[in-house]
């Protein structure tokens, strides 16, 4: 009884505090959909696209999540969506730091005029609700995952863009920036070497974060017809494929419990990584 | 002096009980009044245009309109003629003179007189106001009105089908002088661009059918009242409430909970949880069908989609696999030739055999057996319990099996018009409802010679090789004809299209009536879906 109370104590001792459970939850979560991204065939025997077996069957040993209105197996498609979803969502989030960052930086470090027009651009994307934006700019370009994608960076480089700015702000007035001007170093130095990679720490922190939050809008858009084209096994897609055969419930099952997974997963891999980073603001 | 509320009824005791007793009375006789009120109430997705008989281009404005006003004539449950205004009427031997006797008890509303100024002026209105359903009139060449009860119409031309074609419910009949003065309705020539009357007729009705327009909320709810002045038998209930519910799921469920009467758009997956006593489910053969079809002119096609091509991609649809993964066998009919089920010259057309192999064989000797890419762009809508989607999925399983890639592109119905017309699809997915009982109409739409609108949407101007003007000459002779005459000619322009395979008709989805066992004389027409003067509901 005594070795109960004592050992979860010690075990505690030994891991670094910012590594919670749910951080733990969380790496898991994600390496399990990152595996399915990269084997897919691995989990599933069935093709995500062909015909597996009757229409419309429950969930059985055979399907494991049934299969939907073309036969096709619902656990097979929700494992290959994430080939969709991850990679996409990574390329967004590298676009949206690599935008957001070059335009925060110029205009956290420039100021004046330059800053002001960048801010008040990111002013005005901000303005209107991500969802709304990304559904204007997803119809004009078309319905498609790449257009998506496009739609989702415009939505999203703006958060890092005011993010990177209000870090510049602070960094720029500290003393070894100062220096290196004193040492005549060019603006361009001075930003790549002394001030951003002192920045990058939020940024990190939000881009885990967003990571579900971006799969959540790439699914948004394919469940309202502006992401995925069908057949592509998306989560999104085929959500909006279960609303159709409402009392087929695992056809939508399987893609929202992989949605829901995921963005917790990187949500709590975010918490984790701010308490690292941060340890002041976990308590 | 101070008096308690005790005190008070002491002392008021019984004028409160009089004023109770009245209460109770009045209560009693709302309620009684209430129970006794039947009203109809029907869910579907609503899709009002417009409640002006001559600008609504919808299905529930085509329900709305047969209710509320009457035609001439409209059709019985075998598709035959039924006197409604019009008493008798008689053809010219040429067919292009229709003399229409008008039933002298027929009465408006507000209990004036049918007459054939009424009749002259409604059909100048439709065809003068150049809306969607002017197309309709288009054969009048005039409309007289020698004296109140008899009305002559000339047509262009011989029209065998002008009885049919005033039967759908655009050719309704207005009360011109309360159209005139109150809603300052215009029938002349000049009303496509002068008449503003629409909003008044969106919350005013003049006609003589048996219900009268009651309120209208758009996005809510339409609700007709019976015509208490109604000249014939009156309608069986007394308020008919068209509630808008979007979803076929919700409307199967407000159903089954009994707070509606009514599910137009129940689709046949979810039909099959209405296991409740009191709910009716009636699966019956409809008007409506759906066909998927190619453009030998879009722009987009890789190189000509030559007779060969267009076979091969026919004959590699398996149409019975099809109709099973979207409404499930006994659930619709495959047809293959655009015209409704049982329309003169529908029947009796040879369903194309499911033949990969020959398809194959065809593509190789068109040289294309190594396979190709089709874009095929398609309105992303669930029509007649028919997922657009699911359907193109399947389609692009069966032409996998060709080598030929179908690249699906779902986009709103808008963004999908606006494509056919102007760069035309090179392959797509459409569906139609007849306007009235009679072929004509889907010549015009699908007969691919010039004028039609497969004309345009097949892209002629690109590619006018698909073009098969015989048809036209065809349907002039069809219009001429006696009826037995005509269903040949009629059958033939079929084969034409059939052959064609730019339209490729691929089924006609049986329509669901569900329904509250209380509900009776629930159908489905041609013209105007439900007839809602033929429905009743039991206490």
């Amino acid at each position: 009884m005594a070795m109960a109370i004592i050992r979860p104590k010690t075990m505690r001792r030994r891991l670094p505090s910012w590594v919670s459970p749910s951080f733990v939850i969380g790496g898991a979560v994600v390496l399990f959909w990152l595996f399915a991204t990269l084997f897919p065939h691995w989990l599933s025997a069935f093709s995500p696209l062909d015909l597996a077996g009757r229409r419309l069957q429950p969930p059985s040993p055979d399907h494991l999540l049934g299969t939907d209105a073309l036969g096709r197996d619902v656990f097979a498609r929700t494992v290959y969506g994430a080939r969709q979803s991850l990679p996409i969502a990574v390329l967004v989030v590298i676009s949206a730091v690599l935008i957001g960052t070059a335009a925060g930086a110029i205009a956290g470090y420039r100021g004046g005029f330059v800053g002001a027009a960048i801010m008040r651009l990111v002013d005005i994307t901000l303005s209107f609700p991500a969802i709304l934006l990304a559904m204007a700019v997803a119809a004009s370009l078309g319905p498609g995952l790449g257009n998506a994608a496009i739609a989702m960076v415009v939505v999203w480089w703006p958060i890092y863009a005011r993010l990177v700015r209000a870090q510049v702000l602070e960094v720029r007035e500290r003393e070894h920036v100062e220096a290196a001007v004193a040492a005549g170093a060019s603006d361009f130095r001075i930003l790549t070497k002394h001030i951003l990679p002192l920045c990058w720490t939020p940024v990190l922190i939000s881009a885990t974060m967003d990571l579900g939050q971006v799969i959540l809008l790439g699914a948004s858009l394919s469940f309202i017809g502006l992401g995925a084209r069908p057949p592509t096994p998306e989560w999104g897609a085929m959500i909006s494929d279960g609303t159709v055969y409402f009392y087929n419930w695992w056809i939508a099952f399987g893609a929202g419990m992989a949605i829901l997974t995921i963005v917790l997963g990187f949500n709590f891999i975010g918490d984790g990584l701010r308490d690292y980073f941060d340890p002041r603001s976990s308590k | 002096m101070s008096v308690g509320i005790s005190g008070y009824f002491a002392g008021h005791g019984r004028r409160w009980k009089g004023l109770l007793a009245a209460t109770a009375f009045v209560a009693l006789t709302l309620s009684f009044g209430a129970a006794s009120a039947k009203t109809l109430v029907i869910a579907r997705d609503m899709d009002v245009n417009s409640l002006d008989i001559h600008r609504s281009w919808c299905e529930t404005c085509i329900i709305y309109n047969e209710a509320v006003y009457e035609g001439l004539l409209t059709l019985d449950a075998n598709n035959k003629f039924v006197p409604v205004i019009a008493e008798s009427w008689q053809a010219s031997d040429d067919l292009t003179t229709f003399t229409f006797k008008l039933n002298p008890k027929a009465t408006f509303s507000d209990g004036s007189k049918v007459e054939a100024k009424d009749v002259k002026w409604s059909w100048e209105r439709l065809k003068n106001i150049k809306s969607n359903g002017s197309g309709f009139a288009d054969t009048i060449d005039t409309v007289e009105s020698p004296d109140a009860e008899t009305v002559v119409v000339k047509t262009k031309g011989p029209n065998s089908e002008f009885l049919n074609i005033i039967s759908a419910t655009f050719f309704g009949i207005i009360n011109s002088d309360v159209a005139q003065a109150q809603g300052k309705a215009i029938a002349g020539t000049e009303a496509a661009q002068s008449d503003a009357s629409e909003g008044w007729f969106m919350a005013h009705s003049a006609g003589s059918g048996p219900f009268v327009f009651e309120s209208y909320e758009p996005g809510a709810e339409l609700r007709l009242k019976r015509n208490e002045k109604y000249w014939r038998e009156p309608a069986k209930v007394d308020e008919v409430v068209m509630r808008q519910v979007a979803d076929s799921v919700a409307q199967a469920q407000l159903l089954q909970s009994g707070q509606i009467d009514v599910a137009m758009q129940v689709d046949a997956e979810t039909a099959k949880t209405l296991t409740s006593p009191d709910v009716k489910v009636e699966s019956v053969p409809s008007f409506n069908f759906i066909y998927v079809a190619m453009a030998p002119g879009a722009v987009e096609n890789p190189f000509p989609m030559t007779p060969e091509i267009r076979e091969a991609i026919s004959i590699a649809i398996d149409r019975k696999a099809l109709r099973e993964f979207t409404v499930g066998e006994g659930n619709g009919e495959l047809i293959s030739v655009p015209f409704p089920l049982h329309f003169p010259g529908a029947d009796g057309h040879a369903i194309p055999e499911y033949n990969p192999e020959k398809a194959k064989e065809l593509l190789a000797k068109a040289g294309k057996g190594d396979g190709f890419t089709l874009s095929a762009t398609f309105p992303k809508l669930n029509v007649y319990g028919v997922d657009l989607s699911i359907m193109m999925q399947k389609i692009q399983q069966d032409l996998a099996k060709i080598n030929v890639t179908l690249d699906l592109k779902p986009v709103e119905m808008s963004a999908w018009r606006e494509k056919i017309s102007t760069d035309h699809i090179p392959f797509t997915v459409g569906y139609y409802s007849p306007d009235f009982y009679g072929t004509s109409q889907f010549v015009q739409t699908f007969g691919l010679a010039e004028g039609t609108l497969w004309f345009k949407r097949g892209g002629a101007e690109r590619d006018p090789s698909y073009l098969i003007p015989e048809n036209l000459t065809l349907m002039a002779q069809a219009l001429k004809s006696k009826p037995e005459e005509a269903e040949k000619v009629w059958f033939k322009i079929g084969e034409n299209i059939k052959n064609a395979n730019v339209v490729i008709p691929i089924m006609s989805p049986n329509l669901l009536l569900t329904y509250s066992s209380k509900v009776h004389g629930m159908r489905n027409s041609a013209i105007c879906i439900l007839p809602l003067y033929e429905v009743s509901l039991d206490d």
